[in-house]
């Protein structure tokens, strides 16, 4: 099981982006658990999470989040900003697995 | 172009970081947050409550009747809303440093209101309820930051009551916060004797006289307005959310002249202000999101011929119309795209033109001061918005119209390029 956690503003313009790479594991036969959450709820819901995966617009939390993501001992990045405009469902799941390290 | 667009870059990032990670601002805009649920409902029943036409249909008796049964829906919120500001903030500093947050949230409250005139018209035991909302709220989040800050700092020195092994816990943190708690608002009681002895008399009206109405002024006029739109729509060429920057600090300026119009408007006085939290909300972001990139998307379902732009159009419109534009700022692309910088900046500048002066004019109404959610759909926002009004859905339509014409020719050479591009692409 990937436990896939992904941070915006609200949260919502991540969610978009949730369906797509559900689907997208689905048809790899990946078990995955992804969910999108605000912005200041991503410390607290790291800890159940094997990734952070940022808004491209939220950049400037990564170092912040850095420091919770150390302590919990999990990767984060910032995702493609042309990756996340089309919501490429295909392309960020494989940024977070690569970051998971599979 | 690219160095420009780098040494911009360079100086956005720190001043974004800096800004969101201000742990005033951060608490600020937290605490905003807790509200803005209590805001809304208190909203919706506003808008309820004077529902159009329904003066018309039933007799005046009955429509003061139904006003008066759905009134304590916004009076136990939106009115007081500072109040829940104020909690907010006091939980939100002291969660920051992970303390015993709820006690922050009550020793702000209890702070603020140790600084508050406690006599309405020689009636002692009475606190005025405006006081509670936007009159109250610069005094109010000044408070919260120094209470919750004092209440930290005693915590931090270890001056508690240490209970001894074997008290329940929930007794024993009771005990740990109590001189914490005891020391602050003391601090508190202090201050606002010695106001006492000073013209102002209280602190309430200090703030009031020399911070909030110089700022709300200044906040409330044409030439910060546009400051503040043309930030944040520099921010998001950038691809830095500009909102959540630049209204952590517009914020409580916006919602204190949203709630002066809320109370003439619930009094039925004429209404003091233009620019107002929903002034931004509704007719400048609220069209698709900010840049009001709805109508780049009626724009592309127009004159789209390469796949590129229709497939964006197709991914953008669902979520565009909720106002959430993500997809069409980083997939048009808009950030750091020099093409779409002009209609971009422009656009914006130009409706919160038009819509100030037709407000000014008095051709629409003023933002009647509730607090729509800013998911709602545009012309369905406007209208209510404006207090039930139809002009608040026209002025958004004609919003869509000046931004789209204001982005067509830019649209349409960045899809004969695309266009270009995939006829090479495929020969």
């Amino acid at each position: 099981m990937k436990r896939i956690l992904l941070a915006c503003s609200a949260g919502m313009s991540t969610s978009l982006l949730v369906t797509k790479m559900e689907e997208e594991a689905k048809t790899r036969g990946i078990e995955t658990e992804i969910w999108a959450v605000a912005q200041d709820k991503a410390p607290s819901e790291m800890k159940r999470a094997d990734v952070l995966l940022i808004g491209p617009q939220m950049r400037f939390m990564k170092k912040k989040f850095a420091v919770t993501a150390e302590e919990v001992g999990i990767p984060l990045d910032v995702i493609d900003p042309m990756a996340y405009g089309r919501v490429d469902g295909k392309a960020v799941l494989d940024k977070a697995l690569e970051l998971i390290g599979e | 172009m690219n160095r420009f667009m780098e040494v911009l870059e360079n100086v956005l990032m720190p001043v974004a970081d800096k800004l969101n990670n201000n742990r005033y601002l951060t608490a600020l805009r937290n605490g905003f947050m807790v509200a803005l649920p209590l805001i809304i409902f208190g909203s919706i029943f506003v808008v309820i409550a004077n529902f159009p036409f329904l003066d018309q249909w039933i007799s005046e008796d009955a429509y003061a009747t139904y006003q008066d049964t759905l009134g304590p829906a916004s009076a136990a919120t939106l009115s007081i809303m500072g109040l829940f500001v104020i909690i907010g903030i006091g939980y939100k500093m002291v969660e920051q440093r992970g303390g015993e947050s709820i006690y922050g949230g009550v020793v702000a409250l209890a702070a603020f209101l140790i600084l508050t005139p406690q006599v309405l018209d020689e009636v002692s035991g009475v606190i005025p309820t405006s006081i509670l909302g936007a009159e109250g709220m610069f005094l109010g989040i000044f408070t919260a930051f120094f209470a919750a800050e004092i209440y930290q700092a005693i915590v931090k020195r270890d001056w508690t009551i240490k209970m001894p092994d074997g008290v329940p816990a929930a007794v024993a943190r009771s005990f740990s916060a109590l001189i914490p708690i005891a020391l602050t608002l003391t601090v508190f009681l202090v201050v606002r004797i010695i106001f006492s002895y000073t013209p102002f008399e209280t602190v309430q009206n200090f703030i009031y006289t020399l911070i909030q109405e110089p700022l709300t002024v200044l906040g409330s006029g044409l030439p910060a307005t546009i400051i503040a739109v043309l930030l944040i729509q520099v921010f998001w060429f950038f691809g830095l959310h500009g909102q959540i920057i630049v209204n952590s600090v517009f914020d409580p300026i916006w919602y204190a002249l949203n709630d002066q119009n809320l109370q003439a408007f619930q009094a039925g006085e004429e209404l003091p202000n233009i620019v107002t939290k929903q002034f931004i909300d509704t007719f400048i972001v609220g069209i698709g999101g900010s840049g009001m990139t709805l109508a780049v998307i009626i724009g592309i379902f127009i004159i789209g011929k390469s796949r590129q732009m229709r497939e964006l159009g197709k991914l953008g419109a669902p979520a565009g119309i909720f106002n959430v534009n993500e997809p069409i700022i980083f997939g048009l692309p808009i950030i750091m795209n020099p093409l779409v910088i002009i209609p971009w900046l422009l656009a914006p500048v130009i409706v919160a033109l038009v819509t100030y002066f037709s407000m000014a004019t008095g051709i629409v109404p003023k933002p009647a001061g509730v607090i729509v959610p800013w998911t709602t759909p545009a012309v369905l926002s406007g209208f209510l918005a404006t207090g039930n009004h139809i002009m608040g859905a026209v002025l958004q339509l004609v919003n869509i119209a000046i931004v789209f014409v204001i982005w067509f020719p830019f649209l349409k050479i960045m899809d004969k390029q695309y266009y270009q591009n995939e006829k090479d692409e495929a020969a």
